[in-house]
């Protein structure tokens, strides 16, 4: 790279810390995914204590209903601090205890099942990366690689959404008719429930099951692949659309993958001398960037 | 081409990002799982033992949580008020489908509220379907003098292909 396209591309990184912006929206969006959860808390705090299941499979600590407690309340504290907080060591420590919390969370016998903290889990991991990271000099190359791992993760997160609905009982879109279509209280199939009869909505839900088995397919295997920004595009207009047209409840598995997938967005243009010239060995090392 | 020895300090410690290659790393491993698992039932069996939270081992168990799994396979449940010999004879099956991880309609604090709030005995069944391979599990939700409830696994071994 000659030296003022090195200049233009030291001085476009340099005026925004871009990884540092990164991190943040992706504190605050794991912030609102464990705040949209306030109910699965209050419900915890009360029925995990006035109906305790015994089972030998979990051990008991972790079908303690302080466990969820504390793991529940430590994952939001760790994660506001790593918002807010300048101090390099405490955004470490903080991203490895929001990871520490969330693994709990995941194996944890009253919140196992709940992707909301699955998805969290995999944002807090890249938090983690990034909070080693943030003091590395080369910004470009570092929101680079904080975007492919972005859309890595996300990729990989639709991608086991659409190997477990390979299966005809996807494909005839059963599933999601008994899940969503007779009962589910959520304007879109409230609607569809009061204009069509049953037989039109059995085959309304077949297309709707398989239009989410083939965008998750197409997503899970090639998201990862496309430019950072439109990635961060479509991986947006995926998570949210799958909200708005699923139910509100996803919005808590879904609003952490959306920060996550906004990374894309400070990707730096390459400017047209950066382009015309060779690449620094440092931005070649990010696969589909 | 040797970069080496033209690339500032601060890029070669960029490059020595063994973190962004370990994630790499591990989520190529999860994608091979996955993308594996229609094509190798024993894969499949070990994703539909992980549902029904039947893994041999809770360790092993617990070791595959990062596999992403929303809304995998056809999850079916239903829930009684007496033992399963008895319900054949007198009521028709009721099942509906439940979205990922169909015991969490003992677990989950949802399944909690709807079928365990009257600390009376229930029987639960549960049923995955995933390309042909089903696995069915009894529990029987024993209710407990003190309060609560013991989880009592029935037929550990219905599995079929």
């Amino acid at each position: 790279m000659n030296d003022e396209g090195t200049a233009r591309t030291v001085s476009n990184s340099t005026a925004l810390n871009r990884p540092g912006i990164a991190y943040r929206i992706v504190q605050a969006a794991i912030l609102v995914t464990l705040l949209w959860k306030w109910e699965f808390y209050l419900q915890a705090n009360s029925l995990y204590a006035a109906i305790p299941i015994a089972d030998p499979f979990f051990p008991d600590w972790l079908e303690s209903v302080w466990t969820v407690r504390t793991a529940f309340w430590t994952s939001i504290l760790a994660v506001g601090i790593g918002l807010l907080t300048t101090i390099a060591l405490l955004r470490k420590v903080s991203s490895w205890i929001a990871l520490g919390s969330m693994s709990v969370l995941c194996i944890h016998q009253a919140s196992y099942n709940d992707m909301t903290f699955i998805t969290a889990w995999w944002c807090c991991l890249w938090s983690l990366w990034l909070a080693y990271r943030l003091d590395t000099e080369n910004r470009e190359l570092l929101i680079r690689r904080a975007a492919f791992l972005s859309r890595l993760i996300i990729s990989v997160i639709f991608l086991g959404g659409a190997a477990g609905k390979w299966t005809p009982e996807y494909w005839s879109g059963e599933v999601l008719y008994d899940i969503y279509f007779i009962d589910r209280d959520f304007w879109l199939f409230n609607y569809l429930r009061e204009t069509y009869e049953a037989e039109s909505l059995q085959e309304i839900a077949k297309w709707y099951s398989r239009q989410v088995v083939i965008m998750e397919t197409l997503s899970g295997i090639g998201l990862w692949a496309l430019p950072a920004r439109w990635a961060a595009t479509i991986g947006v207009l995926l998570l949210t659309g799958i909200v708005i047209l699923s139910n509100k409840y996803l919005l808590s598995v879904m609003a952490c993958l959306i920060g996550l997938a906004c990374v894309g967005f400070l990707v730096p243009r390459r400017s047209k001398i950066a382009m015309g010239t060779r690449q620094p060995m440092s931005t070649t090392g990010t696969p589909g960037s | 081409m040797d970069h080496s020895s033209e690339t500032p300090s601060h890029c070669k410690n960029a490059d020595r990002d063994f973190g962004f290659y370990a994630i790499i790393a591990f989520v190529l491993l999860i994608a091979i799982w996955l993308l594996l698992m229609p094509w190798i039932p024993g894969i499949a069996s070990q994703a539909l033992q992980r549902f029904h939270l039947r893994t041999p081992s809770f360790a092993v168990w617990a070791m595959q949580f990062p596999i992403p799994s929303m809304y995998n396979f056809a999850n079916q449940y239903k829930v009684d008020e007496f033992p399963p010999e008895l319900v054949m004879l007198v009521f028709d099956e009721k099942w509906r489908y439940a979205n990922h991880f169909p015991a969490r309609v003992i677990t989950f604090f949802a399944g909690r509220h709807d079928f365990l709030s009257s600390q009376t005995d229930r029987w639960f069944t549960l049923k995955s379907s995933y390309r042909g391979q089903t696995l069915e599990s009894k529990f029987h939700l024993e209710a407990q003098a003190e309060g609560g409830y013991r989880l009592i696994r029935m037929d550990d071994d219905e599995e079929s292909s």
